[in-house]
């Protein structure tokens, strides 16, 4: 009980020494719980949107891809409409109508825009059924009648200002299509951001079935009383069992959401994973706290012991005060994680999405995993201090301590964390030297680990070196505060290796990102220059339907277009080995588009009638000879024998691994709705005309908006700054890791400032103006910044050159470490390091010199 | 009542006034209303150039209030002090620091040096914030008039206390300052170590023509000055001139009684 009350009163009497570990805590729980509430309510918002749009039975055909495949025609699977009146024969059917919907189009409005999301929700083109009218509003104008009628919903009318009368133009492989817009509705659930849009029946199935008489499914509503699975069963046994794919609204839903829940699954343990580093930074924090709280309190700890407190009770109310600690910094986290989460979805909104707090949803998992953690880890980082303070002698109560004992980096501590970055680098030049990516990447992952591990424990025996180097290099600029700084430094070498170890952590992630993504830059580059032979690359999100392609044939100045489409296909090897795969139907012209060596056989002769190439892999796995046959069937096609007419390296980024025929070839065995859309084209320019044929192909495409042309340069301009927005992205999480890492530095400058009160009065007192005190902190704190920042870069870098490395057998070829990066963030350390010192060197600054020095 | 111990008729030593440190009706008051403490009442006083001024009293008496008000670490609530010709109320915070650092030498009863560096670098410290060379030649001569030749290189943890306050005097005499403030510079040592300081301060004075202030209570220490003042109550009440530490002795006895009685 006495426990109790005095571990409450220290940590009430030093509650300021405590905020900066409380709000470590705070923040790795927020992001946590953050990200907890973030998923759990775009979920709840999905699964309200599927329950609500899902009819209690669909039936659709049975060839009917999953919601985010793209059907091989381009358009979906269809079912022809007599269909509908089969069904309506079957017992406790409501009612059943035929519905129309396919994501594969675009809509553009008069002047070209899409009005598609930009957040990657798709646009849905369908027919206007009593289904949707279940869910949507007509909130203006009337339901689509005819052909020149479209409605579309709400969101996307404000978001492009869309009015009746409008006209949009929706491209389908069907052709485009244009119509006024006689109707906007909204929905009654939240819609996080599809496009949506509605004709009658006939003006849907024409355009994006390509035929009358046809749905891509049928949307069943059950009598009353009768239940979705027993609905399921009697339109099943109306038509024939295993004739058509039949879901209840439950089945149809959670195929939706599958792939949503995936998405949000990958987001979820991604945002958990940077919580874990900053919680794992926070670790270092709190010990550094108790460590310093328990050095000052010392004489207090030896008094109690004197007075008759064993060790088990100093020891436990360290870590009852760390309890405290983690309860409290987890309760205001779950706080701060909800508002997170709210924050996120306004920024998403922003974005685009359309969000609502009404789906907020919090589990009541979240706060009892954020509390947990919290805590669980605030006691576990205050269990070796809470040890030492057990293991106070209580002589010490006698002592004068001025200032506590210096702690010295051990030799054992020097052995330890020598033995342990060994054995990481030896797992990291393993890693480097694999011959399988799989081998390797269990290498670089354990060398990753132990290194950090090891830099962790040598840490405070570097930072005597470390420190001393750079302040060789900086410090002596500032005379005798700079030396002054600097063996304040290195007066606990502990302290300032967990305080830069936390920093360290962060930017090695940082510096092993840039490299690897610079590298990645640098590769592809290297690839595209060395490989590619096309003036112009033309892709979008979409696949290129006829009409664009036509358009882009027809563009003046170009010398020859390559079409490149994909097919599913099975193939059977001669040995008899069969493997569902894909094959690769372009133009012969792609031969020189993308210089492709070969292992045997020319490239071109691939090209010929019924003859493919394949990779070098898949030929020595099944003993494949140029000029052996392969059976190849078509999906949705023939059947038919096929000649090997090359075999392709494989050691390529781009490719790696195709089967590659004539567009000729594939159009012999495949009906022509069956061909596939343009994956992507290229363009040569005509001699000398490169200019005018990039500006021509970039005109003609401006009635596709969602396809983009890119000359090499362009392309390589737009490779890097998608790689560099996800770089971005990744630097952005993980800069919770990095704030919490600089309030560690601020949390130890402040509690050494304290610490030294006395000094700080000495050297005050003897003359040292307030300007020079602020200016000796402040560099104390920029150089356990660098010196973080200098292990953590090294770090960094030798992780990204081993994946480099490792990801060469993947064809990341060439390494490109990012130095205008890597010294940046050295430069930019020194800032923080400088900005974290900013209240404590203030405060020192206004410290009472009296207070300092007065012994009565 | 106020009083005044003041040296009369302006002496010249050296070109400077006889007079290194003057203050005149020194007030220094905490707290307000009914809370109000007076810890100096009016004081006047002269420290003579040349000469080691002991300050004593009993605790509470003010004595180091006096010495921290006149050393310019402590603002007062009235009156003035002077440093020379230089009136330090007022200044502000930089000119007080630098005035500090330039012109007077401190020795504090404890943690008088930096932990993080070694006895020479203490010893130069205040030269080296100001950004001064230290004159060679006086260096040596402090460090070989207080004994400490073969110790530069230590820390001060490697050194004992006896050792570490003379670290403190040659720091404080180093610089050559105007005036050394002592505030019981041996109140943590032993009677030999504490001798052996004292007699540092003594032969400063001497051969150095240095000025040094003392607060004491311990009147062996009070005995090696060549004058003591005497506080209590925030007031001045006595001085003596070359004392003996029986005289001091007898003298504080005796205010100690009339304390009781009064």
């Amino acid at each position: 009980m006495t426990v109790l009350k005095t571990s409450m009163r220290n940590f009430f009497a030093h509650k300021g020494r405590m905020a900066l570990s409380a709000i470590a805590v705070l923040l790795s729980v927020a992001f946590v719980c953050g990200t907890l509430v973030f998923t759990d309510t775009m979920n709840t918002t999905f699964d309200k949107l599927f329950a609500a749009t899902s009819p209690d039975v669909t039936v659709s055909p049975k060839s009917a891809e999953g919601p985010e495949e793209d059907p091989q025609g381009g358009k979906p699977e269809s079912l022809p409409a007599s269909v509908v009146e089969q069904v309506k024969r079957a017992d406790g059917v409501k009612s059943a109508e035929g519905a129309v919907s396919s994501m594969n189009v675009t809509v553009v409005d008069s002047e070209n825009e899409n009005m598609g999301s930009t957040s990657g929700a798709p646009t849905i083109a369908g027919n206007w059924t009593q289904n949707d009218a279940r869910t949507m509003e007509i909130t203006e104008g009337h339901s689509p009648r005819g052909p020149t009628e479209v409605m579309v919903d709400a969101d996307t009318a404000d978001k492009h200002g869309l009015k009746l009368g409008d006209e949009l133009r929706t491209i389908s492989v069907n052709g485009d299509f244009t119509a006024k817009i006689t109707g906007i509705a909204s929905f009654k659930v939240t819609n996080p951001g599809a496009a949506v849009v509605y004709f009658d029946t006939p003006t849907a199935q024409k355009q994006l079935l390509g035929e009358t008489g046809k749905f891509s499914q049928i949307a069943v509503a059950a009598d009353a009383g009768v239940s979705h699975a027993q609905l399921k069963q009697n339109v099943a046994s109306e038509l024939g069992a295993g004739t058509y794919k039949l879901q209840t609204q439950q089945e149809t839903a959670d195929q939706n959401r599958k792939d949503v829940g995936e998405f949000m699954d990958i987001i979820k343990y991604a945002m958990l994973g940077f919580a874990g580093i900053a919680f794992l930074v926070g670790i270092f924090l709190i010990i550094n706290t108790f460590s310093m709280l328990v050095a000052q309190r010392t004489r207090e700890i030896g008094l109690m012991r004197a007075i008759g407190s064993s060790r088990k009770q100093v020891n436990r109310s360290v870590l009852v005060e760390a309890t405290l600690l983690g309860v409290i910094g987890s309760i205001l986290g779950v706080g701060a994680g909800v508002g997170l989460a709210i924050g996120l979805m306004e920024l998403m909104s922003n974005m685009g999405m359309n969000l609502s707090t009404d789906d907020l949803t919090v589990k009541w998992t979240t706060p009892a995993i954020g509390l947990l953690l919290g805590i669980v880890v605030t006691v576990l980082a205050a269990y070796l201090p809470a040890r030492r303070a057990g293991k106070v002698s209580p002589m010490a109560a006698l002592r004068d301590a001025g200032t506590p004992a210096d702690g010295k980096a051990g030799l054992l501590r020097a052995l330890i964390g020598l033995v342990l970055t060994g054995a990481g680098v030896f797992a990291l030049y393993t890693a480097a030297t694999a011959d399988k990516a799989g081998d390797g990447s269990m290498w670089l992952g354990g060398g990753v680990v132990l290194t950090l591990i090891g830099f962790v424990i040598v840490g405070p025996v570097l930072a005597g070196a470390v420190v001393r180097v750079i302040s060789a290099l900086v410090l002596r600029l500032f005379g005798p505060v700079g030396r002054m700084a600097e063996r304040n430094a290195l007066r606990n070498p502990r302290r300032t290796g967990a305080t830069g170890a936390a920093l360290m952590i962060g930017l090695a992630l940082v510096a092993c990102l840039s490299v690897v993504g610079s590298s990645m830059v640098a590769s592809a580059t290297d690839e595209l220059d060395k490989s590619v032979g096309a003036d112009f690359i033309i892709q979008g999100q979409q696949r290129i339907v006829p009409q664009a392609e036509k358009a882009i044939q027809n563009s003046p100045d170009l010398e020859h277009v390559t079409r490149y489409k994909v097919a599913d296909a099975t193939l059977t090897a001669p040995n008899g080995k069969s493997e569902k795969s894909q094959v690769t139907a372009a133009d012969p012209t792609y031969a020189t588009d993308l210089r492709r060596e070969t292992t045997a056989g020319e490239l071109e002769d691939a090209y010929a009638a019924d003859s493919m190439s394949i990779g070098t892999e898949y030929a020595k796995d099944n003993g494949i000879k140029v000029g052996d046959t392969l059976t190849v069937a078509f999906k949705g096609g023939e059947t038919a024998k096929i000649k090997v007419g090359a075999i392709t390296n494989d050691d390529v980024t781009i490719d790696q691994g195709a089967r590659y025929m004539s567009i000729a070839t594939l159009e012999k065995y495949l009906p022509a709705d069956r061909i596939p859309p343009n994956m992507i084209m290229f363009a040569k320019a005509a001699d000398g005309k490169a200019e005018a044929a990039y500006a021509a192909l970039k005109d003609t495409l401006k009635q596709y908006p969602q396809y983009e042309v890119r000359d090499q340069t362009d392309f390589k301009e737009e490779l890097r700054s998608q790689i560099g927005q996800l770089l971005n992205m990744v630097y952005g999480l993980l800069a919770l890791a990095i704030i919490v890492a600089v309030l560690g530095v601020v949390n130890t400058l402040a509690l050494s400032v304290v610490e030294r009160t006395r000094e700080i009065g000495l050297m005050r007192a003897i003359g040292m103006s307030r300007r020079q005190l602020r200016r000796m902190i402040r560099l104390e704190s920029v150089v356990i910044a660098l010196f973080g920042a200098l292990l953590g870069l090294g770090l960094g870098m030798g992780w990204g050159a081993t994946a480099q490395r490792l990801l060469a057998l993947e064809g990341l070829e060439v390494l490109e470490i990012p130095w205008p990066t890597i010294i940046g963030v050295f430069i930019a350390s020194a800032f923080v390091g400088l900005l974290a010192a900013l209240i404590p060197a203030f405060r020192a600054g206004r410290m009472n010199v009296l207070n300092a020095i007065a012994t009565d | 009542m106020t009083t005044a111990v003041t040296t009369p008729g302006p002496g010249v030593t050296g070109g400077r006034t006889a007079v290194a440190a003057r203050a005149r009706q020194v007030v220094k008051a905490y707290g307000s209303g009914e809370t109000r403490v007076v810890a100096l009442d009016h004081v006047d006083v002269d420290i003579a150039r040349g000469q080691f001024t002991a300050i004593m009293g009993p605790s509470g008496s003010g004595k180091s209030t006096l010495m921290h008000c006149l050393a310019g670490l402590d603002t007062v609530t009235s009156g003035q002090i002077h440093i020379d010709d230089t009136e330090i109320t007022g200044l502000k915070d930089k000119k007080l620091t630098q005035l500090r650092r330039d012109r007077i030498g401190f020795i504090f009863q404890a943690f008088n040096l930096l932990p993080t560096l070694n006895a020479i670098e203490n010893i130069t410290l205040p030269m080296d914030i100001a950004g001064r060379k230290p004159d060679r030649q006086w260096l040596q001569r402090v460090v070989e008039t207080v004994g400490l030749a073969e110790r530069l290189k230590h820390r001060p943890n490697q050194l004992s206390g006896g050792q570490q306050q003379r670290v403190a005097v040659a720091r404080a005499l180093a610089a050559r300052p105007e005036i050394i403030f002592g505030d019981e510079p041996t109140g943590n040592l032993d009677s030999r170590a504490g001798a052996e300081v004292l007699g540092f301060l003594r032969r400063s004075v001497d051969e150095l023509g240095q000025t040094i202030v003392m607060v004491t209570h311990d009147p062996v220490a009070a005995s090696y000055a060549d004058r003591v003042l005497y506080l209590a109550d925030g007031r001045i009440v006595d001085e003596m001139y070359h004392p003996t530490a029986d005289q001091v002795l007898d003298r504080m006895k005796d205010f100690d009684a009339r304390g009781r009685t009064s």
